[in-house]
């Protein structure tokens, strides 16, 4: 039976491929692939694939530029070489594909989704901020002409950061990502009150200076759901 | 009523008057010092590419009029008449600018303000005061810009070199040492097209140039280097040349700047001196930042993560537009209101000077700018009480000072609810943040079965807005006769309806046949005209 006959499916049928990564609705992206332009994406992340697709997880190449990864463990990227069209999702967050063109960004590692495996890569430790953050903060900062996907927790806002000269200071949780050449650095707001439990529960926030701009998830939630799940 | 700009809003002039032909006021003034106001018609790259455009005093009208000096009047300092629907289409923004005169800082400034009056009414007002600024000698006041529509921006950004080099920075190239020719604005070859980079991410809206604190700030991100266009490698300020020789002291030296050599009629002001500051090294230039580097991430070429030599895909790739692009539709909402909301889940809070603080929820905060301040709030002496019986005290934290706070919780929709005079009843759980000007108490509904032994609710009284959070769309119900709403669903209800709880036994025999398993049921009653807000979601 055609799907195209049930009325209450036909209307999620994926539209044919008019990019390299698009969205299918605001929770899903879907890459079109083909022999030649792999693509990395996070372990676990694929719901669905149409065509010859194939899966290498934590192949050399990742396994190499992702040494710095704070765990130790490798790198949760696949890499997906082949032909067809592939789908990924991450517990529901919102999706959003950037066409890099010849641009550079840096991306908080537990919402990078996916990203053409011909761009420039590689896994930047955030000095300093690594120990306040409970999940341990890394990120990957990515150059190059391609494209990369990113996950959200609820639509993401973009704010430009150089707008002033006051920095633009972000809940680490909620740090999507932001344009590679802005400077950043720790804040601890505490105060003494902090100490005897008074705190405002705003302890720290990364501080972005610079001119540029900075995407943030409107939550707090930087659970690494695929990595929880193992 | 003239709407109260603070500096960094934004609004469409569509929203604040109907009419095009407007009027623009600029009050500055400090003691013992004379202003040079102003006005800057800008292409799309944020250049002064045609210098008809620079409207001052010595050219007071731009050549089809559209912009035209009026002269001090009516208590402003410097008037303009602006008729949007006539300005052409290669002028995209009108920045309007103040400059001080000689020597002097604008931190020394008088309260000002920048007004927008159209059809004889005041629409808007910008006000601004020394203490915004520090040893700038020069402000860009407010623009008006075409995103769509004219849009008008409060900007309030200082700038230190003076006139000079605001012409610099808007024109690129000025040619040095020019002996100006007489006033025709069209021999000014300093002003040359420049072939600046297109700002890649920045819209046209925020001028937000000048970071003085950053001078070597690199945006790779703005700059996606044109390889056509090699300008942006020279930072038209950081070149060496302008020899501010001894020879012209204080003198006409305004290199490019056309009539301000030899000004024939100069009321309100003298020629301005050369910045005091050498130019190049207090001005970082923004447009003129070096290409980004290629590899920043420190990957050898050759990576084998990185394979080189990546031929281009054959499938469709889509619009090569860049991450701008592609973000556009995520970024920041401007208004000049206090709160507004971004999307469905994020909301933002203006703080200005007036010194109302916002109280939110502990750890709700996602982003901010500016100057604020997060300290603890406990939740009254009645809320301790509470919090103290049961352990269930609300934790908030009480925003102060200037600047533009994001709250968020965990994606969960946003919702303001501005009262006036109103009062309303929130479950505890679903506040996020609210004006400190709220009257607020804590109360409980104790219940047998509800989880936790009460249900604890916030009433808010007065004026101001409250946010809510609900996780899912709500629903909203007029209260009846027969209103019922889980407890644990259960968001919001105007203060004029009443809660019961509803008997568990008598509502699973009236009510539910069987065990229906809810345990607890609210029910609402009040005249008409009240209403419950019910989420679909039991914690």
């Amino acid at each position: 039976m055609d799907h195209t006959a049930i009325p209450g499916v036909s209307g999620y049928a994926p539209a044919p491929p008019a990019a390299r990564m698009e969205n299918h609705g605001s929770h899903m992206v879907k890459i079109a692939m083909t022999g030649g332009q792999d693509v990395f994406a996070r372990s676990g992340s694929m719901v669905a694939y149409e065509g010859f697709v194939q899966y290498e997880a934590n192949p050399p190449a990742v396994r190499q530029a992702a040494s710095q990864w704070l765990t130790g463990e490798g790198a949760p990227l696949m890499k997906c070489s082949g032909d067809g069209l592939l789908y990924l999702a991450d517990y529901g967050a919102d999706v959003v594909c950037l066409n890099l063109d010849n641009e550079a960004m840096s991306v908080n590692g537990t919402n990078l989704l996916a990203f053409d495996a011909h761009l420039q890569w590689g896994v930047e430790r955030v000095k300093g901020l690594a120990k306040f953050s409970g999940q341990g903060m890394f990120n990957v900062g990515i150059s190059g002409t391609g494209w990369v996907a990113l996950t959200s927790r609820g639509t993401p806002v973009v704010v430009d950061c150089g707008r002033g000269e006051d920095e633009t200071y972000v809940d680490p949780d909620a740090l999507v990502a932001w344009s590679s050449g802005l400077k950043m650095k720790g804040k601890r707001s505490m105060k003494a009150g902090a100490l005897i439990g008074r705190g405002s529960g705003e302890a720290y926030q990364i501080a972005f200076s610079g001119r540029g701009f900075v995407v943030v998830q409107p939550s707090e939630d930087s659970t690494d759901r695929l990595r929880v799940r193992g | 009523m003239a709407r109260e700009f603070q500096r960094g809003h934004k609004a469409k002039i569509s929203d604040l008057t109907a009419g095009t032909d407007l009027y623009v006021g600029v009050r500055i003034s400090a003691p013992g010092l004379s202003f040079d106001i102003s006005c800057f018609g800008l292409d799309a790259d944020e250049r002064l590419s045609d210098d008809r455009y620079f409207v001052f005093f010595n050219q007071p009208e731009s050549p089809e009029g559209a912009i035209r000096l009026l002269g001090a009047q009516a208590g402003d300092t410097e008037s303009f008449r602006v008729t949007l629907d006539r300005i052409p289409t290669n002028v995209q923004k009108i920045s309007f600018t103040a400059t001080i005169d000689g020597d002097g800082q604008m931190s020394r400034t008088d309260p000002g303000y920048l007004r927008i009056v159209a059809g004889g009414e005041e629409v808007a007002r910008y006000s601004f005061d020394g203490s915004e600024f520090t040893t700038e000698r020069a402000v860009m006041l407010g623009d008006f810009y075409l995103k769509d529509v004219w849009r008008f921006a409060a900007v309030g950004q200082g700038f230190d070199g003076g006139l000079e080099a605001l012409l610099k920075h808007f024109g690129g190239e000025v040619l040095e040492e020019e002996p100006a020719p007489a006033p025709a604005p069209q021999a000014a070859p300093g002003f040359a097209p420049p072939a600046g980079p297109a700002p890649g991410f920045a819209p046209p809206a925020p001028p937000a140039p000048a970071q003085q604190a950053h001078p070597p700030a690199p945006a790779p991100q703005q700059a996606p280097p044109p390889p056509a266009a090699p300008v942006p490698a020279q930072p038209p300020f950081g070149q060496p040349a302008q020899p501010a020789g001894p020879s012209h002291g204080g003198g006409p030296a305004q290199p490019g700047f056309p009539g301000q050599a030899a000004p024939p009629v100069a009321p309100p002001s003298a020629p301005v001196p050369p910045a005091p500051t050498a130019p190049g090294q207090a001005l970082p230039n923004p447009f003129g930042q070096p290409p980004a580097p290629q590899q920043p991430f420190g990957q050898a070429p050759g990576h084998p993560g990185a394979p080189q030599a990546p031929q281009m895909p054959q499938i469709p790739q889509g619009p090569a537009a860049g991450i701008g692009a592609a973000l556009e539709k995520y970024r920041e909402a401007p208004t000049g209101q206090r709160w507004t909301l971004q999307n469905p889940a994020l909301i933002r809070a203006d703080l200005s000077h007036d010194g109302q603080g916002v109280l939110a929820r502990q750890g709700s905060m996602v982003l901010y700018q500016g100057k604020v301040d997060f300290s603890y709030k406990g939740a009254g002496f009645a809320g301790r009480i509470i919090g103290n019986a049961t352990g269930q005290e609300m934790q908030l934290m009480r925003c102060t000072g200037r600047g533009q706070v994001f709250f968020a919780e965990n994606a969960a929709h946003v919702h303001p609810i501005e009262l006036q005079g109103d009062a309303v009843c929130v479950s505890a759980d679903n506040v996020l943040a609210f004006d400190e000007t709220l009257q607020y108490e804590v109360r409980r509904i104790d219940g047998h079965g509800i989880p936790g032994g009460a249900l604890f609710t916030m009433q808010f009284q007065g004026t101001g807005t409250v946010v809510v959070k609900t996780q899912g769309t709500p629903v909203v119900l007029p209260v009846t006769p027969t209103t019922f709403a889980d407890s644990q669903a259960v968001v919001a209800w105007s203060a004029g309806a009443q809660v019961i709880i509803s008997s568990q036994v008598r509502l699973r025999r009236n009510a539910y046949p069987g065990h229906s398993g809810e345990t607890v049921n609210l029910q609402f009653r009040g005249a008409p005209g009240n209403f419950i807000v019910v989420q679909p979601y039991e914690v």
